[in-house]
């Protein structure tokens, strides 16, 4: 497995968890859990962003094995 | 009018009655009150039931007994409601039996209470031995409840520094097979998120005996057929388990990368996350 491809999977967990994370803040009744949720929600966002920039550095060095 | 009618009649009349009556004095625990109120509520039974059997042989007559009776305790609630020297005179003042872990001998006395059923008490509340007890006092209704030393209370989140996360209560949403709207739409959910979930987990409305929604939106089942196994909410101990996977991951490339952005980039989400999970761990795992 390529660093790239190590790196996709990576961003994939982490959107798995953006996204069920999501659903929760969206089904909590409770204001303090909401703010965190909502926290958690733009601190993953950050990451996956940094991932995605990462990843088309990575593309973008090793062209041949882009997509994979 | 024949004897056995006339007591039909007054049978029935007095036990519609008596329902209302129960009804409108309150919905307070019988054993829990104050014991004029104990009295009032024997003397209604009492008259109620020799008017029924005709001992009392006016109708009216046992009417305004009865009345008295129903009555007073009511208003007397209205006043003490309305007046705190009203309700001390009323229900007394409670008691204090134990003050400082020492038993007060003259409260005793006043409360006709011996020393054996102090203990009695006492045990009854978990507090099997007396050097645990920092404060107990007899309530107006002849309750005794305990105050244990800051010791020996029971460990709560608080004492052991651990944060939890606030939680209402859950809502029964499915019962006997039937869908209760109410407590589905008190959630801000309705109908058809509760059959996209029942579908999720394959199980028929039907089958469900009951279903209880907790303040996350997990909802949990209780089938009428014991032999299926159903898949309990686990989504929150999978997202963090993911994140721990993630982290680690991150951890991994920051190692390996010869980038030096790229690895001062890796270490920082590495952080972030961690302390991100720290701070999500009470809302994910309990």
């Amino acid at each position: 497995m390529t660093v790239a491809s190590q790196v996709k999977q990576t961003l994939a967990g982490l959107k798995g968890v953006q996204g069920t994370l999501r659903i929760y803040s969206t089904q909590t009744q409770d204001e303090e859990t909401l703010s965190v949720y909502k926290e958690a929600l733009e601190t993953t966002e950050g990451i996956i962003n940094d991932l995605e920039k990462r990843l088309q550095g990575l593309e973008f060095q090793e062209p041949q094995y882009k997509g994979n | 009018m024949a004897m056995w009618l006339q007591i039909l009649y007054r049978s029935i009349a007095l036990f519609i009655l008596v329902i209302v009556v129960a009804r409108i004095s309150g919905k307070r625990n019988i054993t829990r009150v104050p014991t004029y109120k104990f009295i009032c509520y024997h003397a209604v039974a009492i008259i109620a039931a020799l008017i029924s059997v005709n001992v009392i042989k006016e109708v009216v007559f046992g009417l305004i007994a009865l009345g008295v009776w129903i009555l007073f305790p009511i208003i007397l609630d209205y006043l003490s409601l309305k007046s705190k020297w009203f309700h001390d005179l009323v229900n007394g003042k409670e008691t204090v039996l134990i003050k400082h872990g020492k038993i007060m001998e003259e409260s005793l006395l006043q409360t006709r209470l011996t020393g054996e059923e102090l203990l009695r008490e006492l045990r009854y509340k978990n507090a099997f031995n007396l050097a645990d007890v920092e404060f107990a006092v007899m309530e107006t209704t002849g309750e005794i409840n305990v105050y244990l030393k800051s010791d020996k209370k029971p460990v709560t989140a608080h004492d052991l520094g651990i944060k939890a996360a606030p939680q209402t209560e859950p809502q029964t949403v499915i019962l006997d097979g039937n869908v209760l709207n109410e407590p589905l739409a008190s959630l801000g959910l309705n109908k058809e998120w509760l059959r996209i979930q029942l579908e999720n987990m394959g199980v028929s409305l039907d089958n469900v005996f009951l279903g209880q929604v907790d303040s996350s939106g997990d909802l949990y089942l209780d089938l009428f057929d014991d032999a299926i196994e159903l898949p309990q909410p686990k989504v929150k101990e999978m997202v963090y388990a993911n994140m721990e996977k993630a982290q680690a991951s991150l951890f991994t490339y920051a190692i390996e990368t010869n980038d030096e952005n790229a690895k001062a980039m890796y270490e920082k989400n590495a952080q972030k996350l961690k302390q991100l999970m720290e701070k999500l761990k009470p809302y994910l795992l309990r």
